[in-house]
């Protein structure tokens, strides 16, 4: 063998070798899955001051990391499939480390209160550590109207606590740099609680996010909206023009009277569900817009 | 004239060990001076305290007592190195550079125009017999040609005075003859060279003077003729085809003679019996010459007398010391 | 002065011929191939992360440059010899250190220079690629030239640390400078911490010489501005101002304390 042949011999068996490391890695894995779920669930260090010393003058850094593994680990666990149970219990943990190394990580408040807040099992529902991490944002950063307009909006929608919510409408709406539509805003919520019109002005100004994901929350919550006023109006003209004695509620009974000029749908274009004996009008339980949001005046009914 | 290179009581103790660290002596009160245009050979065997001397003079170590002066200015002048050369032994230099690059870099530090560093490196480059390879990174050079390099880097500011430490290590015996040749032609322009040397016989190719270091301490100076230890004690007669009967009737007159191989033999002349005629005798005899040369002490001799009179010495003073 | 700058341009030229500019095509594939995964994984937060990132990398590469080149400045001479032909030549040994750190501070400069442009080329492209509506709800603008501060900071703790480093070459081997420099450097990073040691400790004399400790070691937390720096927030001049003055001043203790142990030192 001429010494470039043996060259060729030795590079070629390696690269050979480093495949076979690739294709026992595979084997192996399919032989013994590896949860992924495993992974992610290890939260090396769980002292935030502790994980600021180990990040020496890197911890702008680390912080986006650990942002990076919060998201992941959110979305991850939300979109586990049916059988394995969610679970989110790191979730606050790893948002306190990503806050804690970087205090101004403006987004990481925001969208951690949302993740925190969401009701199992889109997530954790804990309200009370949304709060508590939004607290913390506003002890880094006192100028942050948002947070004030985030903590009342927790309140409003989860907690429906409707003088919470307005209290920290107010005191956002304080700051020199709120927005002007902020006073009106906490004086409509005090003076209304639970009322659609400060529910649709809330979600209006989240349309106009710069994040999709939180544009298609606040439209999907708008056309929930409108499904409540249409299902309100709809039971008005049910009662109006009731069915003749003895015969049940029925959509095909209003539109052969001429009262409907088709079935009523819903914002999705599902129909809705009218109750033959009361007549009570329903989301359909096919309707993307399920679960519909807790609403004082349909509840009262 | 005042001599160009005065050295006054030069003592170095290095100290040694770590925790109870003792002193020492490496060399050991050295006194000589150098005049203009000579070529001093500084001898001695390994370790006598050579280097030791030649980095003092460089500054690169500092003298526990003693001092010294060159061309007149103390050590430490920096800017009597303008007018210095300095050949370390065994050079090293920047392997990354090439030796035209290296060349440059040290005539940046002479404070050399370009145009005139050029012409310097080029020049110099050309003198050490080093063509082609001056762009090649010193990585690649062998040591013989780093020796050259060496050489060069200290004549580049054609320098009064040139330190040489073991010039001629490293060479194969055409460099050695390129070493001497160099310095002889230094001599002949009037510099002085002060170069070390466990060799005797490059300092007696090349010196008018001559002082031999052993055990750090000042043995000997002074021409090298004049010197006892080095005078020729006899000589070597090497000759061929010299036939039996013949070695016979020349054997009494030799000290000594040695079979080489068939025929050829070995002869130690004394001192007092001229070589010249037992060599017309032998050639006569139809032998033939094949080498003729003095014998003298070497400096090992030289030195492991030295040695033992000096621990000898020593160990006196040692006892004076006691007594006092 | 040439002497200087000859010293200094011969480090350069080692520290380019020993391949230190490879690092600057790390960095940059660094930078780009993060620019394009970030955006799949982070909610919109790429343009900061990438700015982090960035700003990191640039600190770390430039210390390990400062370090492992630092620690070989005088100590490599000396080990080779090649500082014996040198100091023959009229070169003072306080030029001979001078000149060593003029040269790698050049080569950080030129380096954390290629870095700069690169991480602005970058963020002007990410931030182009975005809407209008989408660049508007960013804390500060992409190519944002208040990093200029954020990587002046870096460039003078880089300029402290090669004074560390080139501090401990002039007494100490390779191997123990390295150790040293870096754990003065991260030291450094917890230097703040010694100022609050007496709510943790009792003793008067702990307390008393953490807060020696803290007054004599070099603060190197105060040259990170990047967190202000990426969310927009002010760094003021005077901050920058004091910082630098405190690393002129610092730089000046240490190459003043390497001139002076190197003066003395004998090359056996």
């Amino acid at each position: 063998m001429t010494a470039t042949a043996r060259h060729a011999a030795l590079v070629a068996a390696a690269c050979a070798a480093l495949g076979a490391a690739v294709a026992l890695q595979l084997a192996r894995d399919r032989w013994y899955p590896r949860s992924d779920i495993q992974a992610a669930e290890i939260l090396y260090v769980r002292s935030p001051a502790a994980m600021q010393r180990l990040a020496l003058d890197h911890d702008s850094l680390l912080a986006d990391v650990y942002w990076i593994r919060a998201v992941q680990y959110y979305g991850g666990n939300r979109l586990a499939p049916q059988l394995r149970k969610h679970h989110y219990e790191l979730l606050y943990p790893m948002l306190d480390i990503t806050t804690s190394l970087d205090p101004h990580f403006n987004i990481a408040y925001r969208f951690g209160a949302i993740f925190l807040s969401e009701e199992y099992p889109g997530g954790p529902g804990r309200s009370d550590q949304a709060i508590a991490l939004l607290r913390k944002g506003l002890a880094a950063r006192p100028d942050k109207w948002q947070y004030y307009l985030d903590a009342g909006f927790v309140n409003y929608f989860h907690l429906h606590d409707y003088r919470a919510a307005a209290d920290w409408f107010s005191r956002g709406a304080r700051l020199p740099n709120a927005p002007n539509w902020m006073p009106p805003l906490a004086a409509a919520t005090l003076a209304k609680g639970n009322d659609r019109a400060s529910s649709r002005f809330l979600w209006r100004q989240l349309l106009d996010s710069d994040q999709a994901w939180l544009r298609n929350a606040a439209t999907r919550a708008l056309q929930q909206l409108d499904a409540l006023d249409q299902m309100d109006r709809l039971e008005e003209i049910v009662r109006r023009y009731p069915p003749p004695m003895g015969q049940p509620h029925s959509w095909i009974g209003l539109i052969r009277r001429g009262v409907l000029a088709g079935l009523p749908v819903d914002p999705t274009r599902t129909p809705y569900d009218i109750d033959p004996e009361t007549g009570r009008v329903a989301l359909s339980p096919s309707s993307s817009l399920n679960p519909m949001p807790f609403d004082t005046a349909r509840q009262a009914r | 004239m005042p001599p160009v290179i005065r050295i006054d009581e030069l003592t170095k103790d290095y100290k040694v060990g770590f925790w109870r660290s003792r002193p020492y002596r490496a060399l050991d009160r050295l006194s000589l001076e150098i005049a203009e245009g000579e070529v001093f050979g500084f001898l001695g065997p390994n370790g006598a305290g050579k280097t030791t001397t030649l980095k003092l003079l460089m500054q690169l170590i500092f003298p526990t007592r003693g001092g010294a002066e060159i061309l007149g200015r103390p050590l430490g002048d920096v800017q009597a190195r303008q007018r210095i050369g300095f050949l370390p032994e065994n050079p090293s230099f920047y392997d990354y550079l090439t030796a035209e690059e290296l060349l440059n870099y040290f005539g940046q530090l002479f404070g050399y125009a370009p145009a005139e560093r050029g012409r310097r490196v080029a020049a110099l480059l050309d003198r050490v017999g080093i063509g082609a390879e001056r762009r090649l990174q010193l990585r690649k050079f062998s040591k013989g040609m780093i020796q050259r390099v060496g050489i060069a880097q200290a004549l580049l500011n054609d320098p009064e005075v040139i330190f040489l430490d073991e010039p001629m290590s490293g060479l194969d015996p055409l460099g050695r003859r390129d070493v001497r040749n160099l310095i002889l032609e230094l001599r002949d322009q009037g510099r002085t060279v002060f170069f070390s040397s466990h060799i005797l016989a490059d300092a007696e190719a090349l010196c008018s003077r001559v002082a031999v270091v052993a055990n750090g301490r000042l043995a000997a100076a002074g021409r090298l003729s004049e010197i006892l230890a080095f005078q020729v004690r006899g000589w070597d007669l090497v000759m061929d085809t010299i036939r039996p009967d013949v070695l016979e009737r020349v054997r009494p007159v030799v000290r000594r003679a040695t079979e080489i191989s068939a025929g050829r033999y070995s002869l130690e002349v004394p001192l007092e019996q001229p070589p010249d005629r037992l060599l017309a005798e032998l050639v006569a005899e139809g032998a033939t010459l094949v080498s003729l040369t003095p014998i003298r002490d070497t400096l090992e001799d030289f030195f492991v007398r030295r040695v033992a009179e000096a621990g000898a010495g020593a160990r006196a003073e040692e006892a004076a010391r006691a007594r006092d | 002065m040439h002497a200087i700058r000859s010293v200094a341009v011969n480090v350069f030229k080692e520290s380019v011929r020993d391949r230190v500019p490879y690092n600057l095509v790390l960095f940059a594939v660094l930078l780009i191939s993060s620019s394009y995964l970030l955006g799949q994984l982070t909610a919109g937060q790429d343009v900061k992360i990438v700015k982090d990132l960035g700003l990191s990398a640039t600190a770390v590469f430039g210390l390990f440059i400062a370090v492992f080149i630092g620690i070989g400045l005088v100590s490599k001479e000396v080990e080779r010899r090649s500082i014996y032909p040198l100091l023959a030549k009229p070169v003072s040994r306080p030029q001979f250190i001078a000149g060593k750190y003029a040269g790698l501070v050049l080569t950080l400069a030129v380096n954390v220079a290629v870095m700069t442009i690169a991480l602005y080329v970058v963020l002007g492209y990410m931030s182009w690629m975005e809407p209008a509506a989408v660049r508007a709800s960013w804390d500060a603008p992409g190519p944002d030239p208040r990093l200029l501060k954020a990587i002046a900071l870096i460039f003078l703790e880089l300029m402290l640390v090669t004074a560390i480093a080139l501090f401990f070459s002039t007494f100490s081997g390779p191997l123990l400078s390295a150790a040293l420099t870096l754990g003065l450097y991260i030291v450094g990073q917890f230097n703040a911490d010694l100022k609050n040691f007496d709510r943790v400790v009792n003793s008067k004399t702990a307390i008393w010489l953490a807060r020696g400790a803290y007054h004599v070691l070099p603060d190197l937390s105060a040259f990170d501005v990047k967190t202000q720096v990426v969310h927009g927030l002010p760094v003021s001049s005077g901050y920058m101002l004091a910082t630098t003055g405190y690393a002129a001043v610092y730089i000046a203790a240490l190459l003043l304390g390497a001139v002076a142990i190197f003066s003395r030192r004998d090359f056996k």
